[in-house]
């Protein structure tokens, strides 16, 4: 294979390639890759050489293959181009390239594609009431510790006033799903997140994971959805007419870039903290709080109550504080994704 | 090419570094290929320091000694375990071990190419340099699977698979170096089959006693999806009594649990890619990695993306050390002036 001679296609790729390879080595020390910027490919040469011929000849002789020097029609387009308001605009052309950045452009939420302002969000604090969710081995009641992040983080982001931040539920009240669901869409939040704490009998280990809605094939998950949406209030045909509307890609799309956006800054926050933190990813599954919202909405599993060590933690205040500050950062993420300025604030301003 | 080799017998030593979760390997311009466990020991104290004579222990012989010491594998889930000092340290005895191993010359000068998974190479990029710039006097860092495509000559329409233990990381090779949204990891991969195998052991088995390092043995020996003829059986000792287990389904159904994972993203991933390319990506997806031997796998990928049109999957030969070689390959193509001011 060695001593193939390669065709000169491949043989330029690999070189560019090879250059790309140091390029980005020199980024990782912090130098910037300046000295190879200064090879000019042949084309480029000769397409300059090409020009300043013409250009010359243009100057010698005045004219070039009959070309007026400054056609008189050209000084005025030069013109309009310069006021482009003015004048009616000439129809643009529509490249497929454009289309393709339209489409192709998953790195920008669909909301600021659109020029869409997410103003309403709703937070959802798990369970409540009657239903405790799990409890930890001291005692600890999983819907104190979510009621408690969720006011936490309602606080955080009512700092930005830009939001209008909604809570479903104040204080220690039953509340089913169904109703949970029903208040994110007679509210029209744009944004919907459900906090709950992760319970895993068989492993004393802390993890954090983020939902969206999804069909799952993972038996563990399936079980957890059966947990979660106890209690729903749905009946078999509600269920039916909203499962018929898994077709809202759209929706779910945006649901998935905003959990791995919750996923990566809660995991990587917490890691920080603890070391012993797992990161089980971003996942699908029938959440039935999920479905029932129109809008991007995901579940984060912030914590795990059976690990006794996490279940201590989260009974100090700094510890609830620090995972609403995660989760904020995680739906500011979301929310700011692409814009260059906020990405600047973020990395200056970290601790 | 020829040019480049002269230099590589001169008084440079050329190696690619495969830095793995659960395998590292090296191979050198000098015809060296050498690979370990990805484990390192430090013995606890001193009398354990006594039973097994090192003051550091790697690869199989950290695991049988276990033990005694104290036992990191330094790139647990594929990244470096933040803030723990030890598994910097770790890297850095893995990789001074490994160029070790490559038995270079004393005055050889030592140009690595180092491919990590490609989460690390996300995160951990200056830990990763600052572990091996001590043991070699010019390095570059790349991802895994890069590293695999580029010495397989799959520069351009590809789509590398590299299952490894803590993560897979999959990469489209579009004649320039990936991008990162050319490259995504899962975590679906051999630790996470692990983990699956362990609970569906202990399910079906709860008087049986073993632990993590022989369920890794039983796949690494039996993996396996879809179909297989014949049974599997393992022994495992009850009540200190060896007893024949049959763990033909928990294999199975560990092994499978990885797939929905796996085509998910590979479909979306070439979903994502120019239209007009997408068929020759299909007839280009190459599997690496430990889990590229899990028997059935190339096949049962084929099927599931058939429905997206006819596709092509293959398994690197090598998988031990078809990252090493493929780094290795990049630092011999590299020109020399690039190697400098690293």
């Amino acid at each position: 294979m060695l001593f193939m001679i390669p065709k000169k296609r491949e043989l330029k790729v690999r070189k560019a390639i090879l250059r790309g390879v140091y390029e980005d080595n020199l980024r990782i020390i912090g130098k910037n890759p300046v000295i190879l910027s200064g090879r000019v490919p042949v084309f480029f040469k000769k397409m300059f050489l090409f020009f300043s011929i013409t250009l010359l000849s243009i100057l010698v002789n005045g004219n070039y293959l009959n070309l007026p020097l400054f056609p008189e029609k050209q000084t005025t387009a030069s013109l309009i181009t310069q006021r482009p308001s003015s004048l009616p605009a000439e129809k643009p052309v529509v490249k497929p390239s454009d289309y393709q950045a339209f489409l192709g452009g998953k790195e920008m939420p669909l909301s600021r594609m659109f020029g869409l302002e997410v103003k309403t969000i709703m937070i959802d604090p798990g369970h409540g009431g009657s239903d405790s969710g799990t409890k930890g081995t001291m005692g600890t009641k999983e819907k104190d510790i979510t009621l408690d992040i969720a006011k936490k983080l309602r606080e955080r982001l009512r700092k930005y006033g830009r939001y209008n931040i909604l809570i479903t539920r104040e204080q220690d009240t039953t509340l089913p799903l169904n109703q949970r669901v029903e208040l994110a869409r007679s509210s029209r939040a744009d944004l919907f997140i459900s906090i709950h704490l992760n319970y895993l009998p068989s492993k004393p280990i802390n993890i954090i994971e983020t939902y969206y809605f999804g069909p799952s094939d993972d038996d563990k998950t399936l079980r957890l959805a059966e947990q979660e949406n106890a209690g729903s209030h749905y009946g078999l045909s509600d269920f039916k007419e909203i499962i018929g509307k898994i077709g809202e890609t759209l929706k779910l799309q945006e649901s998935k870039e905003f959990a791995a956006s919750i996923q990566k800054n809660l995991f990587l926050n917490s890691k920080k903290q603890n070391a012993n933190v797992y990161n089980f990813g971003v996942k699908r599954a029938p959440f039935v709080v999920l479905l029932g919202v129109d809008v991007p909405a995901v579940l984060a599993e912030v914590s795990c109550l059976s690990n006794r060590e996490e279940e201590i933690e989260l009974n100090t205040e700094s510890h609830r504080e620090n995972i609403a500050r995660y989760l904020e950062a995680g739906i500011l993420d979301y929310l700011n994704k692409g814009e260059v300025s906020y990405e600047a604030k973020r990395s200056s301003g970290r601790r | 090419m020829k040019q480049k080799e002269a230099q590589g017998e001169g008084n440079i030593l050329f190696v690619g570094i495969d830095l793995g979760t659960s395998r590292s390997s090296i191979s050198a311009s000098n015809n060296t290929r050498e690979w370990i466990e990805s484990y390192v020991g430090w013995p606890k104290d001193f009398i354990s320091l006594q039973v097994v004579g090192k003051p550091v222990l790697f690869g199989a012989e950290a695991l049988k000694n276990r033990l005694s010491l104290d036992l990191c594998r330094p790139l647990e889930h594929g990244v470096i375990k933040e803030g723990i000092e030890k598994s910097e340290e770790a890297v850095k005895e893995i990789i001074k071990y490994l160029i070790e191993l490559a038995k270079p010359q004393p005055e050889q000068k030592i140009y690595a190419v180092v491919g990590v998974p490609a989460d690390t190479l996300k995160v951990n990029k200056l830990a990763i340099r600052r572990a091996v710039s001590e043991f070699a006097h010019s390095l570059m860092v790349v991802s895994e699977p890069f590293a695999v495509a580029y010495g397989m000559n799959l520069l351009n329409n590809s789509l590398v698979i590299d299952i490894g233990a803590g993560t897979t990381d999959l990469c489209i090779m579009h004649g320039t170096i990936p991008l990162e949204e050319d490259q995504k990891t899962i975590l679906a991969a051999g630790d996470y089959i692990d983990e699956q195998l362990y609970s569906y052991l202990t399910e079906k088995y709860p008087n049986s006693k073993f632990n993590k390092n022989m369920v890794r043995q039983f796949k690494e020996q039996y993996s396996f999806v879809k179909e297989l003829s014949g049974d599997i059986r393992v022994e495992i000792p009850v009540d200190g009594k060896p007893v024949m287990h049959d763990i033909k389904n928990e294999v199975k159904r560990a092994c499978e649990s990885i797939l929905p994972a796996l085509v998910e993203t590979t479909t979306e991933m070439i979903a994502r890619f120019d239209p007009e390319f997408q068929v020759r990506i299909k007839n280009n997806i190459v599997l690496a990695g430990g889990g590229s031997l899990i028997r059935g796998l190339r096949e049962y990928l084929q099927n599931a993306l058939k429905e997206y049109g006819p596709c092509n999957v293959t398994c690197v030969e090598d998988p031990l050390f078809s990252g090493s070689n493929g780094a290795l390959k990049l630092a011999q193509d590299m020109p020399a002036k690039y190697w400098e001011p690293l």
